[in-house]
């Protein structure tokens, strides 16, 4: 009676009929529904019961071969290899424990690593295979498959194995493999991936996983109730992942790996085209090797490496902050130039030592180095020429030249986890400590010690800047992504940084200075003469200390606890004149960069004219 | 007040009430089959947290009935704009899970705002007709605003991408139009703007895997491990089920893992192989009861709004019960549209029982003026 009330009434009797009429659709459509489920399962149930009882679809899903990891001359470093593996299906196999027995003795594995890999599975598990042995070689999946036949619910597949050929060479920026965690799952980025799928856990491996690992295929298997295959319903191939070409030199790569092994240091090597930034060389030691990873590591293998206290999987090479020792001379010697405090005929007299306030710093060839000029301070590294010059320009100037170079910055390598390094100023020492900076911490900043600190890969971009005349590229690690037939996916080229805002006249010294430290009378850097085809290098040493020594107090290393050692620099670029390598070598706790870095250097740099001159024909 | 207070409680809506729960028990049942997780319980997680949501929905279903659903008319629009604004929270700053972007998240739980929507668009949609002066068929100007106003979420749940949803959404606002006269050239129209409609949003809106679905519904041998090998399983499901099913927990189909979803969108093929036909018609029948019982309630209100209410929710119950029964027996294309009180999750069961504490509302008012 007050249908009225809130609005017009509608025509007599219209909403009865189509209420009715909207009661007779409803019922009529459920009635089709409830006739169609009538249809399926009482009219074809038998048909359906049989299908789902007596031959059951088995889906099994079919892995994607890896894209391929190469080196910039095409050679494979990381690759997928087909590996068989046999299964148990829980509800298929009628004695589990005879069976996984019988797989242990054919296949010749440990009863207790099969059990475990077989585990309790409970629910749903009970109905998918179990992988239970891993990397079957051939003749030992004969063995199995010859038996089939009497182990019902045992199955062998074929899986991609990723094999990293050169074991721990590289494997820092390589990367490893690991299974997807339900953490993971819950981020955006993962969403494409299940529970348990192989993922890039570090490196190119992750950086470029949707790449790599291409897409899973399946089958549709009919099976019966013994879990026997009757026959393949349906296949979609996998598609095989990208495969990825490296800026890398894996030859330099080993001879920088092998140089550090050999000397028996920890630390890391960079070497880069400063014509490009491609990384030719990314080495870090100690390593660790990534094979096996993804298919369940021994834990007690993973907790030794996860525990080792030299970090093994700490990439040194952008993840180490050391601080620049002698190689930070150039920034002062840049600065100086540039703000005019002096010119290459400037000279300084070096007594050994150079006093500030109460406080004597001394040099580190006690008995001094005479007069000196910008080219001899640079060449024998003197310390008192760069404290009096550091004293002048004051932190901030210093600082201002050394970000300029890029240090103190991440240098946007592709690889993720880089460090940013440190470069102090005043404002940097009042926001941490709350105390003012002293003119001694300068004296201290001007020849690489105190505060500053630097990855070898940021030291080998900015010594790149200073060979190449002032530009910054960001050092690449990645060349190109093809697909598995060869067709080029994406390319990628040099990429500025920045350009250095440093006048052609100051490079010219600095690479004269830096020059004669390898080929001048009295160079540190004098291990790097005599190069294949006579090409002459450029290059500076570095010693940075570990531990604050009183007063520029200089101890010999040899005296020291390793740990309380100094570090080790050398960096390098060859040719001189048109440099078309810089290798930057950090020897952690080493000692003296000249004895102890530029060797390794120089094995690099020596490995590289040799492969230019085509001794080594075919890699 | 008192006297009010007692009369509504002598009219208390026990068979809507009773078939409704009954759906729900049933609901948490199955899940415990369906669900492949197991806590130290022994119960499924997912069956619990839904036990948990039902508990919830019934507080809620319980207190829809304390204000007259006329009061509750006021915060049609209200509570629409309170939706929408959710809806845009959820297109920046939503819980992405399995590629879509449809929840909240707020702190222990996660709102499902779509779901939400399919009750604001009822509630305006029944106040708009309810306040229409003219007594004049529908003609097209007056369908520019509720065009307007299912276009915004509409939009914002196609981007989640939530299909289904959006088709529930959608279709259940134009069942509005069983209760109204529509002018003929109006009617023809509306087709020809659904036709463009429809060949813009599968050119600009439908994602591949969509379009997909669609495909292998008129083929399925086009795609036999993907969408039509799901519609193929979960026909064997159901029908290996025979008339008195497997038995709880005994379906080896559900057990496998060849159905995706089988908590949301695919629960009711798990019913059907477990409980067979019995089991499946015994649920079916109750859905019908709720159906007809909505619609003998709008029959009965009072007043105009409480019929457009009734309607919109039995279109609602309706349409998603349709589509997703269909869909599991293979009858309609595989769409996302999870099955009332019956597939898992929190804010569609949620929904559901407001929505029927709304109905039961409108009913025990009948003789309240």
């Amino acid at each position: 009676m007050n249908r009225l009330t809130t609005g017009a009434p509608p025509p007599d009797g219209m909403v009865e009929r189509r209420l009715t009429g909207a009661a007779l659709v409803i019922v009529a459509v459920w009635m089709l529904l409830i006739t169609r489920l009538f249809y399926l399962q009482v009219v074809q149930g038998d048909v359906y019961k049989v299908s789902a009882e007596r031959n059951s679809v088995r889906t099994q899903r079919v892995e994607a071969p890896r894209g391929a990891l190469l080196d910039r001359h095409g050679e494979a470093l990381v690759d997928s290899r087909p590996a068989f593996e046999v299964r148990v299906v829980p509800n298929e196999t009628e004695d589990v424990p005879a069976t996984l027995t019988r797989i242990a003795g054919l296949t010749g594995r440990d009863l207790g690593s099969v059990q475990q890999s077989y585990g309790t599975p409970r629910g749903r598990a009970r109905f998918q295979p179990q992988r239970v042995v891993y990397d079957l070689d051939r003749d030992a999946l004969a063995r199995v498959e010859a038996r089939l036949w009497a182990l019902g619910g045992v199955l062998t597949q074929v899986t991609p194995v990723r094999g990293y050929r050169f074991g721990s060479s590289a494997a820092h920026l390589l990367g490893w493999l690991g299974e997807v965690g339900p953490e993971q799952l819950r981020e955006e980025e993962f969403q494409s991936y299940r529970l348990g799928d192989i993922i890039g856990r570090g490196g190119i491996e992750r950086l470029l996983d949707k790449d790599l690992r291409g897409r899973p295929g399946g089958r549709n298997l009919l099976v019966d109730a013994h879990g026997k295959e009757l026959k393949l319903l349906s296949l979609v191939q996998p598609q095989p992942g990208r495969n990825v070409v490296l800026t890398l030199d894996h030859q330099l790569q080993l001879a920088a790996e092998a140089a550090l092994d050999r000397a028996g240091h920890t630390g890391a090597v960079v070497a880069l085209d400063p014509r490009t930034g491609e990384v030719l060389v990314l080495a870090s030691r100690p390593a660790f090797d990534p094979n096996g990873f993804a298919t369940g590591i021994d834990p007690e293998v993973w907790k030794s490496l996860k525990d080792d206290p030299y970090k093994p999987f700490m990439n040194r090479a952008l993840q180490g902050q050391y601080p620049p020792g002698s190689t930070y001379k150039v920034v002062t010697a840049i600065a100086g130039l540039e703000e005019k405090l002096v010119d290459e005929h400037t000279q300084v007299h070096c007594g050994g030592s150079f006093r500030l306030g109460r406080r004597t710093y001394r040099c580190w060839k006690k008995e001094g180095h005479g007069t000196v000029d910008l080219n001899r301070a640079i060449v024998q590294s003197c310390d008192v020429y760069f404290y009096k010059l550091g004293l002048e320009l004051g932190v901030n100037r210093l600082a201002y030249y050394a970000r300029s170079l890029g240090l103190g910055a991440r240098t946007g390598i592709e690889l993720g986890g880089e460090m940013p390094g440190l470069v102090p100023t005043k404002e940097w020492r009042q926001l941490r400590d709350g105390t003012p900076w002293v003119e001694g911490d300068t004296v201290s900043v001007s020849i690489g010690q105190g505060a500053n600190l630097w990855t070898p890969l940021q030291l080998a971009a900015a010594y790149a800047a200073i060979a190449n005349g002032g530009i910054r590229y960001r050092p690449r690690l990645v060349q190109r992504i093809e697909e598995p037939d060869g067709t080029l996916v994406k390319s990628f080229g040099p990429e500025v940084a920045g350009e250095v805002p440093v006048s052609a006249e100051t490079f010219a010294l600095i690479r004269k200075g830096l020059a004669d430290v390898v080929g001048g009378p009295h160079g540190t850097g004098a291990v790097m003469r005599n190069l294949p085809g006579g090409v002459l290098a450029a290059g500076k040493t570095g010693t940075a200390q570990v531990v604050a020594m009183a007063a520029g107090e200089r101890v010999d290393s040899k005296d020291l606890q390793r740990q309380h050692r100094d570090h080790a620099w050398f960096v390098t670029y060859a040719p001189a004149e048109d440099p078309r390598i810089v290798v930057a070598v950090l020897a952690e706790h080493g000692g003296h960069g000249g004895s102890a870095a530029a060797p390794i250097a120089r094995d690099v740099v020596v490995r590289f004219l040799e492969q230019e001159a085509g001794m080594y024909a075919g890699n | 007040m008192q006297g009010i207070d007692r009369r509504l409680i002598q009219n208390f809506e026990w068979p809507l009430f009773t078939m409704a729960l009954l759906v729900a028990g049933i609901g948490i049942v199955n899940l415990v089959s369906a669900s492949p997780d197991q806590t130290a319980s022994g119960l499924p997680g997912t069956a619990l947290r839904q036990l948990a949501w039902l508990g919830i929905g019934v507080v809620l279903m319980l207190a829809t009935l304390v204000p007259d659903y006329r009061t509750l008319e006021r915060f049609a629009f209200p509570f629409y704009v309170l939706v929408v604004a959710l809806l845009v929270g959820v297109f920046f700053g939503g819980r992405v899970v399995n590629g879509s972007r449809r929840w909240l998240d707020l702190g222990p739980l996660n709102l499902q705002p779509s779901e939400l929507a399919k009750l604001a668009m009822i509630l305006v949609f029944a106040r708009i007709l309810a306040r229409r002066s003219s007594a004049s068929p529908v003609g097209l100007r007056d369908l520019i605003v509720p065009a307007v106003l299912i276009a915004i979420p509409a939009a914002l749940i196609v981007k989640q991408p939530d299909l289904g949803t959006t088709l529930v959404v959608c279709i259940v606002s134009a069942s509005f139009l069983v209760l109204t006269r529509v002018r003929v050239f109006s009617f023809v129209l509306l087709a020809a703007i659904g036709v463009v409609g429809a060949t813009v949003g599968w050119f600009y809106f439908l994602h591949d895997y969509q379009k997909e679905r669609v495909f292998t519904f008129l083929d399925p041998e086009r795609d036999p491990l993907g969408t039509a090998y799901h519609a193929i399983q979960s026909q064997i499901a159901v029908g290996s089920g025979g008339l008195f099913g497997k038995g709880f927990g005994l379906g080896s189909q559900s057990q496998l893992d060849f159905l995706p979803e089988q908590q949301t969108d695919f629960v009711f093929s798990v019913l059907g192989e477990e409980w067979g036909f019995v089991g499946s018609a015994v649920v079916l029948a109750l859905y019908l009861g709720i159906l007809i019982r909505g619609l003998m309630i709008a029959h009965s209100s009072k007043d105009s709004f409480g019929s457009y209410l009734a309607v919109g929710i039995v279109a609602l119950f309706f349409w998603a019960g349709l589509i997703n029964v269909g869909m599991v027996i293979g009858v309609v294309p595989v769409v996302g549209v999870p099955l009332p009180m019956l597939s898992y999750g929190g804010s569609a069961l949620l929904t559901c029982m407001i929505a029927i504490g709304l109905l039961m509302n409108v009913s025990m008012r009948r003789y309240v003026f």
